[in-house]
């Protein structure tokens, strides 16, 4: 008997088209994957929404409306959402629908699921602020918790999360900082103003999202019985925050797996054992307008960032090598004199290269960590991932140049 | 025309379309001249060629599916037929530069069995030629087994050496033993440039009497329009184009970048090619905050290659050791000013490029800012190397060469 806090993130990046010198000031659509004739991130877009968007959301439409105690969080980027209403509407339909459900929450995120919020507050803020109006405008719903790119946290960020006003946020649960205390029970961060925290349970999200269909795994197969069986040992004070990317469902566990099945009896059977769903904010806003409870909940200290990703759980995905490390460095060089320019598509195309998907491409890490790269990967190397962002940060550099000199 | 015809054995190695490195492409250019001033050539390949040549007549010298069971020793005649069992080494179509990464061993076993191969045709058309050439050393032993067998002159024609690709000496102790049995056994020897044979002389030990420079030449390019050159119109670019290892020096145009772009801040070098240092190179561009300011283009093809010779403000050529370097006559061709290494061969030919030592980063910078900066310069250049090209023919080259044939034929 145990408190179910369930979390999905919804996210495509828009991948780069193939670019080099030869692409270099022809006016060319970054984002035209394959070719402007036939845009691959469409095609991509359609293919997960057949495979998992459109079959899971209809499940968790069924779900709530079986299970009126069901209830869990979704996060769209704002990249995902735009692609969502160009490529396949039905999805944002049905997202509406269970936000209408009043059982479904949609956290705060960063539109572009960039790594602004470690270069640049400003544009940070500013993402964030698009991305709420975008929540807004389609769901009519307003978001209280942050979840950043990829669960990136740190106290920096806290700070500019607690400034933007929000009631609390979630990240990843990383022993060095943790010190042996349970990730089940809600933190608080190490800021000026506290804000309440909720860390993934890294475990048992992971027996989900990743080893659910791996034949090597002792567990397997994964039954709801057995997964319901293991979080009958917790107490019914603790909170179960299991956080994972919505394509779990369908892509990354095929259907053939059993993952839809495995999931649709999971929830019955949690809540005939007594687990309660619970949605972040209504975990975390009670928390943020009581000051004492809030000051007396244990402190998580997180001096240097942390992610969800990978083994060590920190930024080596995005910014380990000097080819991402250059790339960043270039993408918020520019920052000033796009703002400044009053260029619409300059600014939209600047931010698009901000997501953070381009410099995952570029990782090297050669270990297990490699392989889910390259599993996420549109490109034959992290070298040519490389290559076409340098050459389209050239062709961004001239537009910026060009247009000062007009 | 000469009245006499001469009649050549030439043992090669590659030819378009497969070929790397310059070889393939100066066996082309120069049997094609030779044939035109009437010269009757044999050329023998180590594999099937694809397509057909009008100009001289082309032999296999080598049976993919055989070689495959030599070196396998003796398996089941139709291994290589079984599915699963692709060959993993494509034996067929290593072109010299591949030849020389095998171990040392499967080198040997490849040029020596290339040899018998070509020891049995060249020792069946004997009456038929009265001369041997051969390019570099994956034909020196079949050329000496030949001459060998049916006493005719050898000519060994050098178009690089294992001290210019690996410049650090080091390179491989076969290779160079094979340049040098070659060149002694060889009745002439050809290099391809004045710089080479003073490898030759100093390096090898070979008699400076015994060597012969024959610049090689270049084929007319045929122009492109201007609209494949739409691209990267904003910056001034300059272009390397070559394998990317320490031959060529790839290293010191990313120091060169490093030097012209706190001057000319948008500037734009690209590396062309690809090799060994390709991933090192990248993280070398990236650490020195390059990234865009240094773009790598990878392998590319034929018509992206002649835009970007075309498009290019400067084309510079800094190797270590360069025998000859075609690339510069054809960018050169292409009406791109060039900054050619001191240490290459076709410095002797374009003596109006600009030329200087490949560590001299500094002096390179400078020219490159005076390309970019001055209009007047950049002209004057340009029409000394278009003087320069006017010597640069393969009908030069075919002369000279047919020159060494008479010359040798008389002395018997």
């Amino acid at each position: 008997m145990a408190k179910l806090c369930l979390y999905f993130q919804l996210h495509q990046p828009y991948r780069l088209r193939p670019f080099s010198v030869f692409e270099l000031n022809r006016g060319l659509d970054y984002f035209a994957l394959g070719s402007e004739q036939h845009d691959d991130n469409a095609a991509i877009f359609r293919k997960v929404a057949q495979k998992s968007y459109l079959p899971m959301l209809s499940l968790l439409l069924e779900l709530v409306t079986i299970h009126p105690s069901f209830c869990f969080a979704l996060s769209c980027s704002g990249v995902f959402l735009e692609q969502a209403r160009a490529y396949q509407p039905e999805v944002i339909g049905l997202i509406q629908r269970l936000v209408d459900t009043d059982q479904v929450e949609i956290l705060a995120e960063s539109y572009y699921h960039s790594l602004a919020s470690l270069y640049s507050p400003a544009e940070f803020a500013e993402q964030v602020k698009l991305h709420t109006a975008l929540v807004e405008e389609l769901f009519h719903f307003t978001p209280t918790v942050f979840r950043n790119t990829e669960l990136i946290y740190a106290n920096f960020i806290a700070e500019q999360v607690e400034q933007l006003g929000f009631a609390g946020m979630l990240t990843e649960a990383v022993d060095r900082y943790l010190g042996g205390r349970p990730r089940t029970q809600v933190f608080r961060s190490y800021t000026g103003k506290p804000l309440p925290l909720l860390l993934k349970h890294a475990q048992l999200s992971d027996d989900v999202a990743f080893r659910f269909s791996n034949k090597n795994w002792e567990e397997h197969p994964l039954t709801s019985e057995k997964y319901v069986h293991w979080l009958n040992n917790y107490y019914p004070e603790e909170y179960i925050n299991l956080f994972m990317d919505f394509e779990t469902f369908g892509e990354h566990q095929w259907e053939d797996t059993g993952i839809f099945e495995f999931f649709r009896h999971f929830v019955g059977r949690a809540l005939h054992f007594d687990h309660h769903f619970v949605t972040p904010a209504s975990v975390l806003e009670p928390l943020a307008n009581h000051p004492k409870t809030l000051d007396s909940l244990p402190v998580y200290d997180v001096p240097d960032p942390i992610s969800w990703a990978d083994i060590d759980r920190d930024l080596t995905a995005w910014r380990g090598n000097s080819l991402q490390h250059d790339a960043l460095r270039l993408v918020y060089s520019i920052e000033a004199d796009v703002i400044k320019s009053g260029d619409r598509e300059l600014l939209r195309d600047w931010r698009r290269v901000q997501t953070s998907d381009h410099f995952y491409y570029m990782c090297v890490k050669w270990s297990a960590d490699g392989d889910v790269h390259k599993y996420f990967s549109p490109y034959d190397s992290p070298f040519e991932a490389y290559n076409r962002f340098s050459a389209v940060m050239v062709d961004l550099q001239d537009r910026v140049r060009l247009g000062k000199s007009k | 025309m000469r009245d006499t015809q001469h009649r050549v054995f030439m043992v090669g190695w590659e030819y378009p379309p497969h070929n790397s490195g310059g070889l393939g492409v100066a066996c082309e250019g120069l049997t094609q001249a030779l044939a035109e001033a009437n010269t009757q050539i044999f050329f023998t390949l180590p594999y099937r060629f694809p397509a057909t040549v009008s100009h001289m007549q082309l032999i296999a010298c080598q049976n993919p599916e055989e070689i495959e069971a030599v070196l396998r020793g003796s398996g089941p005649p139709l291994l290589s037929y079984s599915p699963g069992l692709s060959p993993s080494l494509n034996f067929a179509t290593k072109d010299s530069l591949e030849l020389a990464t095998l171990p040392q061993s499967e080198i040997e076993q490849r040029v020596n069995y290339y040899a018998d191969q070509v020891l049995q045709v060249g020792s069946q058309l004997r009456r038929k030629y009265d001369l041997i050439h051969a390019h570099d050393w994956m034909a020196f032993p079949a050329a000496m087994k030949l001459q060998e067998k049916v006493k005719k002159p050898f000519i060994a024609h050098v178009h690089s050496t294992e001290m210019d690709r690996i410049p650090s000496g080091h390179g491989s102790h076969y290779i160079a033993h094979t340049e040098y049995l070659g060149m002694q056994r060889a009745e002439r020897v050809i290099a391809v440039s004045n710089f080479t044979k003073r490898i030759l002389v100093s390096k090898y030990n070979i008699d400076p009497n015994k060597i012969d420079v024959v610049h090689n030449g270049v084929t007319p390019a045929s122009r492109l329009s201007d609209e494949h050159l739409q691209f990267a119109t904003e910056r001034p670019m300059i272009v390397f184009m070559g394998r990317l290892t320490a031959q060529k020096g790839a290293e010191y145009f990313l120091q060169l970048a490093k030097a012209v772009i706190d001057r000319i801040p948008e500037a734009l070098f690209v590396v062309a090619g690809h090799g060994d240092q390709y991933h090192s190179l990248l993280f070398q561009s990236a650490y020195q905050q390059l990234s865009a300011s240094v773009l790598f283009t990878g392998f590319m093809r034929d018509h992206q290659r002649e835009a970007l010779l075309s498009r290019a403000d400067v084309f510079v050529m800094p190797s270590l050791s360069e025998p000859f370097g075609l690339v510069a006559l054809e960018a050169a061709q292409r009406q791109t000013p060039v900054i050619v290494s001191n240490n290459s061969g076709v410095k002797e030919l374009l003596h109006h490029a600009l030329k200087a030592d490949f560590w001299d980063v500094g002096k390179m910078a400078g020219y490159i800012q005076d390309l970019i900066q001055n209009q007047d310069f950049r002209q004057q250049i340009v029409a000394g190397q278009n003087e320069d090209l006017k010597q640069a023919t393969w009908d030069n080259a075919a002369g000279n060469v047919s020159k060494i044939y008479t010359k040798l034929l008389e002395k018997k």
